[in-house]
């Protein structure tokens, strides 16, 4: 009850001098982690790796999987498994570039709107609040469609619009810490208030940050590839699950692992993404409850 | 009373009057989570009907969830595994889910601790009440029956002392004191046999305090209903119950009648406790204390769990398992009585309440003796640590009608001097001093903190803030917010003194020595420099907090409610250390509070605020002995610390 | 004082803030005309002739010569009387061309909000009561998945499913007639709901574990008052708030997903015409269309804002007599 500051009497906190058991680490929570990071290398590495990712073979295409090629091909006679692990680049490195650059518009605008208040803190959350107010993915269709930018521009348009989520939850933070005693004890300490922002309050918002930057970068994940699904961001020519996935969806019939492959991978690394996500914040709410 | 007793024990209710309400029996209770600590360690207690029974003890004894084992409603995480319970006869934690349910409302009904969570804030007061009244008694459906009902929640609002038309009001647009009386009346809506109050004045200040206590007191006396009163406050349970539970990590150390208890305690823990309880009416010079703090569950020995602790300690008393036992045949009410001592036939008489100042020359000469160091003239300005002058504060503005926090406030805190400010919660004190600190702007009026001049309108400037931190140090009410979770208690002090050193302070030596200087000043041990506050206990946090704002040897410290959530024996220690280290270092303190014994305790000097103004102010021993305003009487009057007679 | 549960001030302040919203939303759409590269006539344009002529026309019909603001409040004027101009693919008028199309979409966004609210907030409740247990482990987990999975290829796994293997439903077209519509509709809808879905159930799961850990929850037990009174009238009516905000922000992903569903199941509707047109670099079939969206979404926004005091008393003002608490 913040506001009966003569609230007096200990609440029974029984246990707080007893150092807390560390969280258990899930199979599932180290399998995700293991998936997660395999999905990256193969966006690092996987076309210098396969540098014949994009060889094709017309004699030999739309084939179901065998014959060398273990998804079979696509209507050009590429390698659908190739192609798949070559595709990752695109998508993975698109949503994590949205997912960082969004928490840092979100920590750096959240800290100063949390910290100063007043007209600052207005004129983020109005900027904010309208950014929330659009839907993301159709903004970034019409931006990146008629601004005819490609992939570099939906990037930036889906970071742009993906940073109030950070925004808010950066201030929200910043605002619950702001008025504890120990913030208010940093500055009466007369530590510069730049210091008592980022070495103070700045840490103790960090992990719901990187919570939303892996909630982020699932949600960027299905964002990025249902643009270029679309047949926008990606160039042409580039391996990417979105595009595979349009290109191949004919191929149901004759070979259904050139649409489904990309499909697996797409809904596999923001399954994995999402859940790491939820952990984070799982473990740290639990933390901050103690 | 039908449940079998084992042999060193002769039932927890000996001696009280027959047909029990409530017989609790070696009650068990242990985490589930993690690791199984045993937080409950065998309680018994037990309740007659009409009887007010006060389970007091420290946080970590375990009363809360012992007494709400009865309900069936501990938290998750936590589990009975072992004892009985048996309410008016029958043992209830055999039953299943559905029927513990039936009983609550009916048989046993609990009142819980903040009246502001308590209610649901989207319903009505009067929904709230009628949803727990009887259906039988009171149909639900139908027009007559819905009148009627409303007529019933009417007539149990005045049984609480509220008027009719707080039955269509909603939580959030009643004060806390109304607020604990309409959750009264919806504890009570089924009329239970057994109410239990689970700290139910803790949130409230303490003129609501004495009038919810008597509320309660009042409502067992009309409805012969059964009343266990949770607290940690020890004057709250020997002002209004009938026999007292004195419990500590998870057992009872003693029980017996509150006054025999009061008047000559049977176990060292209770004596301690007692003493180390500051006293309205006179100061204890020095304030005991008890070293260390209650062990939390998982770390507790074999034998007596006050053993670490306790000055009569011998080495039976870490061994012999815990037992209750009749206490010598000369201690006041000894056949009604129980002690876990063993010692306790070998130990001298232990002091009561009336305490060691019997010999004195007659407790109000004392007294005048005693707060005689304070200059009966009043201060000085030309030295003083803080002059405030006509400072006003308003908060809200615009349509809102808006909140007069503070309006033309003046007061001055002599260097070297320990003043107090006093007042009710709203009263503005806290305001006041964040003002002092420049954590919070003021309209108008002056304010000089040492060398430093704020200025009204705004925030003080860097080079302002600096020259104010090498000046004035807080210390805040909240020990397990006042720490940097992330940071080590060696970081934090480290970083003080930094800053003090740019802010101006000739610090010598090594720094890593001053941080474990700093850490010996208030009593921690060279070690918790590496420990983060989570390893810490409040009091410890609290006296880190003491450190850290000790670093830049200030000249002014302001104690914010700073012992105000702390148990009673870590309080007394938190008070000799201030009091210590103003002796040594001559700083002067200003420190808010709305407890006036501890005012009594520790301050030179008080000034009452009520309402934004300082209504009265003077010498501790004028304003206590002879107040002159209204409110300081009401204060005075309200605190529930009866004088013993010596 | 005003006592009613909807005070006029809140009412006005909600209703001006949705209107500043909205002009600087559709300032934004009109100024899609500028990100466009390349000079704004020729994009007007489009595959014409830019004979010499036909540009000054255009120039002269756009107010192109014009200062920005001016040429806004042109257009602006011409939004008012529904005069959305004229398609620069086809000829056709741009609100004709959006009439045509609204029906469809609003039956593919109407089923799959009804898709969604059916799912998503009983689950969620139900995963709330049976927290860290079995069902809510799986129905987690196929929420999460759900979540995980874009429009379009949880579109294509439910054609290959319940097209081609099972033959339930027809995997394209928008089928003609009211029962052969909605039977087309299905898979569409389903595929649609699916993220959304996921949201809602997140969302009310979250919203109920934090109402049933509440104080007020205790005290209700601790006073003997009904289980399912406690459940429906307590924690349910404490979800609620939270709930209907996050009913208010899905809309904005259902008419996101629209654009998705329908090129995957080859619908006509506004979402395909949303994609076609930016394709064809269609500008003011693109800025009729995000307008469109755009007020659509905020008009959501402000009607669940305007619903929260009626459900939240904290939210009216203040009535008089306040005790002397604070």
């Amino acid at each position: 009850m913040t506001d009966h500051p003569t609230a007096a009497g200990p609440a029974d906190r029984t246990g707080t001098t007893a150092r807390r058991p560390r969280p258990r680490i899930r199979p599932l929570t180290a399998a995700g982690a293991a998936v997660a990071v395999l999905l990256l290398a193969a966006a690092a590495f996987g076309q210098s790796l396969l540098p014949g990712w994009d060889a094709q073979d017309i004699a030999a295409g739309a084939r179901m999987p065998g014959g060398g090629h273990l998804l079979g091909t696509d209507a050009l006679g590429r390698d659908i498994a190739e192609m798949t692990i070559a595709g990752a680049r695109s998508t993975l490195t698109g949503a994590a570039l949205v997912a960082l650059g969004s928490m840092l518009i979100g920590n750096v605008l959240g800290l100063l709107a949390g910290y100063l208040g007043g007209w600052t803190d207005m004129l983020v959350r109005r900027w904010a609040d309208l950014l929330l107010a659009v839907p993301a993915l159709l903004v970034t269709l019409v931006v990146a469609g008629i601004g005819g930018g490609g992939y570099a521009l939906a990037v930036c348009a889906l970071m742009v619009l993906t940073s109030p989520s950070d925004i808010r939850l950066v201030r929200t933070a910043v605002r619950e810490q702001r008025h504890l005693p120990y913030v208010e004890a940093a500055e009466t300490l007369g530590l510069p208030r730049r210091t008592v922002m980022l070495r103070h309050i700045w840490p103790n918002t960090l992990p719901v940050a990187v919570a939303n930057t892996l909630l982020n970068f699932a949600g960027s994940v299905v964002a990025l590839s249902s643009l270029s699904f679309l047949g926008l961001g990606v160039p042409p020519g580039a391996p990417d699950w979105g595009r595979m996935l349009a290109e191949n969806r004919d191929l149901l019939y004759t070979n259904p692992s050139a649409a489904l492959a990309p499909a697996v991978l797409i809904v596999l690394s923001a399954v994995v993404l999402n859940h790491l996500g939820d952990r984070v914040l799982e473990v740290f709410s639990k933390r901050g409850n103690a | 009373m039908t449940t079998s007793t084992p042999t060193a024990e002769p039932g927890p209710g000996a001696g009280t009057p027959t047909a029990s309400l409530l017989d609790v029996d070696g009650l068990r209770i242990a985490a589930t989570a993690g690791a199984r600590h045993s937080i409950v360690d065998g309680v018994s207690f037990a309740v007659a009907p009409g009887e007010c029974v006060g389970v007091v003890g420290e946080s970590g004894s375990g009363k809360s969830l012992a007494v709400r084992a009865v309900t069936g409603l501990l938290p998750d995480g936590v589990t009975v595994t072992g004892g009985t319970v048996s309410l008016g006869g029958q043992d209830v934690l055999g039953l299943g889910p559905r029927a513990r349910g039936a009983l609550r409302g009916r048989r046993v009904a609990l009142l819980m601790q903040d009246p502001f969570t308590m209610l649901h804030p989207q319903l009505t007061c009067g929904r709230q009440i009628a949803d727990g009244l009887r259906e039988e008694e009171h149909p639900r459906r139908g027009r007559a029956a819905r009148a009627a009902r409303r007529a019933e929640v009417v007539r149990r609002l005045a049984e609480v002392g509220l008027p009719a038309e707080i039955a269509d009001r909603y939580p959030h647009e009643l004060s806390g004191g109304m607020l604990q009386r309409a959750a009264t009346a919806a504890a009570l809506a089924a009329d239970p046999d057994l109410l239990i109050a689970d700290e139910p004045t803790t949130a409230l200040d303490s003129a609501n305090q004495a009038a919810v206590l008597a509320l309660l007191g009042r409502l067992r006396h009309e409805r012969a209903m059964g009343l266990v009163l949770i607290t940690h406050d020890l004057r709250v349970a020997f002002s209004s119950c009938d026999r007292i539970y004195v419990l500590y990590a998870g057992s009872v150390l003693e029980h017996g009648p509150a006054g025999d208890v009061q008047a000559a305690p049977q176990h060292p823990y209770t004596a301690a406790l007692l003493a180390s309880e500051p006293s309205v009416f006179r100061r204890k010079d020095p304030l005991p204390s008890i070293p260390g703090s209650v062990p939390p569950p998982g770390s507790r020995g074999a034998g007596c769990p006050f053993a670490v602790r306790c000055a009569h300690v011998a080495a039976e008393c870490r061994t012999a398992p815990l037992t209750l036992a009749a206490p010598p045949a000369g201690a006041p009410g000894a056949d009604r009585r129980r002690t876990a001592c063993a010692r306790i036939g070998a130990l001298t008489a232990l002091p009561g309440a009336a305490g060691e100042d019997t010999g004195d020359a007659g407790p109000r000469q004392a007294r005048e003796e005693r707060t005689a160091g304070a200059p009966h003239a009043g201060p000085r300005r030309s030295d003083a640590a803080l002059v405030v002058e006509g400072v006003g504060r308003r908060f809200g503005t615009g349509a809102d009608a808006g909140h007069q926090a503070l309006s033309d406030v003046s007061l001055t805190v002599p260097a070297g001097e320990i003043t107090a400010l006093v007042g009710r919660s709203g009263s503005g004190k806290t305001t006041l001093a964040r003002i002092a600190i420049g954590l919070e702007t003021f309209d108008s009026g002056t304010v000089r903190s040492g060398p430093v001049e704020l200025r009204a309108g705004g925030r003080p400037g860097p080079a302002d803030r600096r020259r104010l931190a090498a000046h004035t140090q807080i210390v805040f009410q909240d020990p397990y917010a006042s720490l940097s979770p992330l940071r080590t208690v060696g970081a934090t002090l480290r970083e003080a003194l930094a800053a003090a050193r740019r802010n101006g302070l000739a610090v010598d030596g090594d720094r890593d020595q001053a941080v474990l200087a700093l850490l010996d000043q208030v009593g921690l041990p060279a070690h918790y420099a590496d420990r983060r506050p989570a390893a810490l206990s409040g009091g410890e946090r609290q006296r880190v907090a003491v450190a850290r704002a000790l670093a830049a040897r200030p000249r002014l410290l302001i104690c914010d409610e700073a012992v105000a959530a702390l148990d009673v024996s870590v309080q007394a220690q938190i008070l000799g250390l201030l009091a210590e280290l103003r002796r040594s270092q001559n700083f002067a303190v200003l420190f808010i509070t709305h407890d006036l014994a501890v005012v009594r305790q520790i301050a030179d000097r008080v000034a009452v605020l009520s309402r934004g103004r300082v209504v009265e102010e003077g010498t501790t021993a004028e304003v206590l002995d002879h107040p002159r305003h209204e409110e300081t009487r009401r204060l005075l009057a309200a605190v529930p610390e009866r004088e013993v007679a010596d | 004082m005003n006592r009613g549960p909807l005070p006029l001030r809140y009412v006005l302040t909600r209703v001006g803030g949705t209107l500043v919203l909205l002009f600087v939303l559709s300032v934004a759409v009109f100024a899609l005309l500028r990100i466009a590269p390349g000079d704004p006539a020729r994009t007007l344009l489009g595959q014409r002739g830019a004979t010499p002529q036909a540009l000054a026309a255009v120039r002269a019909r756009y107010h192109l010569d014009s200062p920005f603001a001016a040429q806004y409040l042109h257009w602006l004027g011409g939004v008012l009387h529904l005069d959305l101009g004229t398609s620069i693919r086809t000829g056709a008028p741009v609100s004709a061309t959006i009439g045509g199309r609204l029906a469809l979409t609003g039956q593919l966004v109407g089923l799959g909000l009804a898709v969604a609210l059916l799912l998503g907030i009983p689950g969620g409740i139900l995963t709330a009561l049976r927290r860290y247990r079995a069902t809510d482990r799986a129905v987690q987990t196929a929420g999460l998945v759900a979540l995980s999975t874009p429009a379009f290829a949880g579109g294509l796994v439910l054609i290959y499913l319940f097209s081609l293997m099972l033959r339930w439903f027809p995997a394209y077209g928008p089928g003609q007639g009211g029962g052969d519509r909605l039977h087309h509709l299905v898979l569409p809808a389903v595929t649609l709901a699916l993220s959304v879905t996921a949201v809602l159930l997140k969302l009310t799961r979250a919203a109920v574990i934090r109402e049933l850990a509440k104080e007020h929850v205790v005290f209700a037990r601790a006073r003997g008052v009904p289980e399912r009174r406690i459940l429906v009238d307590y924690v349910l009516r404490g979800a609620l708030v939270p709930v209907l905000t996050g009913v208010g922000l899905v809309v904005a992903y259902l008419l996101a997903g629209t654009v998705l569903v329908e090129q995957v199941f080859a619908l006509p509707g506004l979402g395909s015409l949303l994609v076609e047109s930016v394709t064809y670099r269609d500008v003011p079939l693109v800025q009729a269309e995000a307008l469109f969206i755009a007020t659509l979404v905020v008009l959501a926004g402000l009607v669940t804002d305007l619903a929260q005091p009626l459900i939240d008393p904290r939210l009216r003002p203040a009535r008089t007599g306040k005790g002397n608490a604070r």
